[in-house]
């Protein structure tokens, strides 16, 4: 209860900060439909010379990119400005102070800041999934809602791990900064169907940088393709990749020395 | 201005070997051409759309590798961070612009790109020896040159961007949003022959065809002499385009300029 106080008073606060910089919010609105713009056109322009891509026809692809858009909004808004603003405390010293707070310290690096410039991709992937779902006559039930609404969980737990892992090695390495850039890459792929492509690099996206699980996945939650297998998998690794990620960093606070002067 | 320009690009050189080890995490970046090659190989099938069969994608996606490298700009966020942080004064107080320091630190990033990206490209096409290449002396020659070309148009117009920042702290937002028009206009995301007619007959006179996909064409022997003659042509007012807007606006930003910094 204390900390969704905390959570709702972060929120406001680093809010009414952004809101400061409206020209900045123009800008990265600006940046967000060109963003949208360039990953529907990847999949218009590949439609336009088959109707299939790994099996899947135009209208279920658009439910990938959609997940796509969404996940990177997630990733803008929150993941990837706390793990900047953590990869920044660790190098200046400054993660002094969090620790000091008589809060989860790993709490507090993860949701302190969020940023506005990952809002319209939020809408914007939760359009195209509409959109998607409309054209494919999605009518809801009970257990498709229940495999959506797990699988959605279970991508943005995946993801949370790795940004917060990513954060955590910044203790050790200083440009930690350039391993964010390697995720995108790698998250780029997870524009289309991981059925695109073959053979070890669909297993590599699959369990050793779990690009499907983020987009894919999902994706085929809605269109009721999910095999509970998947479900259930998905469950364990998630749980197991929060574990570790949280294991992960407790053992580099332990041995954190501050670099403050 | 040689002997200027050698000094530069050694001293640049040692900058660039202390990055060695992000500039190899950028070419990461590198990952989304082959990503899309695999994409349109499975996508063909077998056929071929529009001239193109699994052979062509590989040729076409190995030399888009090479010259996205070799093209590869990051100047307008330099130039961003040095005039929000005030560092951009010293440097305009140097007997030498600003600019052939940037330049030369591209070029000499480019020497070590080349020795990481050339073996790559080089395996790849020689293990699918039948992937085709016009490797007649006159066509790489022609090739080289519009690559010199299309790093003319990527550098400058990313420069003339990056000016932007004397007036705007919002210039990086700017230079995404091209970036990202770039990456598919380009011929990145698919080889324009992939594009519907309409929007091909548009790319035809838009600078972005020039950064990239009118070299490799050229090399993978996919246009006729004419359209290399046209190519060149609007290629080359393009580059001479965006060398008189980084200039006019350079000279626009010097009048109004009053540092901030220490």
């Amino acid at each position: 209860m204390r900390y969704l106080k905390l959570l709702i008073l972060f929120a406001r606060t680093s809010l009414l900060a952004e809101l400061e910089y409206r020209a900045n919010f123009a800008a990265q609105l600006l940046v967000s439909i060109t963003f949208v713009a360039t990953t529907l056109l990847t999949t218009f322009v590949l439609f336009g010379h088959t109707d299939n891509i790994g099996g899947w026809r135009y209208d279920e692809a658009l439910l990938v990119s959609g997940t796509f858009v969404l996940m990177s909004g997630i990733i803008m808004t929150v993941f990837q400005p706390n793990v900047q603003r953590t990869i920044e405390m660790v190098r200046d010293g400054t993660l002094d102070f969090t620790l000091l707070k008589p809060v989860n310290s790993q709490f507090m690096v993860s949701v302190r800041h969020i940023k506005t410039s990952g809002f319209g991709e939020i809408i914007a992937g939760l359009v195209v999934i509409g959109v998607a779902m409309v054209k494919l006559r999605y009518e809801p039930d009970v257990v498709s809602g229940f495999a959506i609404l797990a699988m959605f969980t279970i991508a943005v737990m995946i993801v949370y791990s790795i940004w917060i892992a990513m954060a955590t090695m910044s203790f050790w390495f200083v440009k930690v900064g350039n391993l964010t850039e390697l995720f995108n890459a790698l998250f780029d792929t997870g524009r289309l169907p991981v059925t695109a492509f073959k053979g070890a690099i669909r297993a590599g996206l699959t369990f050793v940088i779990p690009v499907a699980f983020i987009t894919t996945f999902p994706a085929q939650a809605v269109l009721r393709t999910l095999e509970p297998g998947t479900l259930l998998i998905g469950s364990v690794f998630a749980a197991a990749l929060i574990w570790g990620s949280s294991l992960f960093w407790r053992t580099a606070i332990r041995s954190y020395a501050s670099a403050s002067s | 201005m040689i002997k200027k320009y050698a000094a530069l690009i050694r001293a640049n050189w040692a900058l660039t070997s202390e990055y060695r080890a992000e500039i190899v995490l950028w070419m990461m970046g590198g990952l989304w051409v082959v990503v899309m090659m695999l994409v349109w190989i499975g996508v063909a099938d077998g056929r071929s759309i529009n001239g193109y069969a699994a052979a062509d994608y590989v040729s076409y996606y190995m030399v888009t590798l090479f010259v996205r490298n070799m093209t590869a700009v990051w100047s307008s966020y330099e130039l961003d961070y040095q005039i929000r942080q005030g560092q951009l004064s010293p440097k305009l107080l140097r007997p030498i612009h600003p600019l052939h320091w940037e330049i030369s630190f591209n070029l000499s990033e480019k020497v070590l790109r080349a020795i990481i990206v050339i073996p790559i490209v080089v395996v790849v096409l020689a293990v699918l020896s039948h992937a085709p290449l016009d490797m007649r002396p006159l066509a790489v020659v022609a090739f080289l040159i519009s690559l010199m070309l299309a790093w003319l148009i990527t550098f400058f117009s990313d420069y003339a961007i990056g000016i932007l920042a004397f007036w705007t702290s919002q210039s990086t937002a700017f230079v995404q949003v091209f970036d990202g028009i770039r990456s598919v206009l380009s011929g990145v995301l698919a080889p324009i022959a992939m594009f519907p007619d309409a929007l091909q007959a548009v790319l035809a006179w838009l600078p972005f065809r020039y950064m990239i996909s009118f070299s490799v064409e050229i090399l993978t022997g996919k246009l006729r002499p004419e359209q290399i003659v046209q190519g060149f042509a609007i290629q080359s007012a393009w580059a001479l385009v965006m060398v008189l807007l980084v200039k006019v606006m350079w000279r626009r930003a010097m009048k109004s300029y009053s540092a901030v910094g220490t």
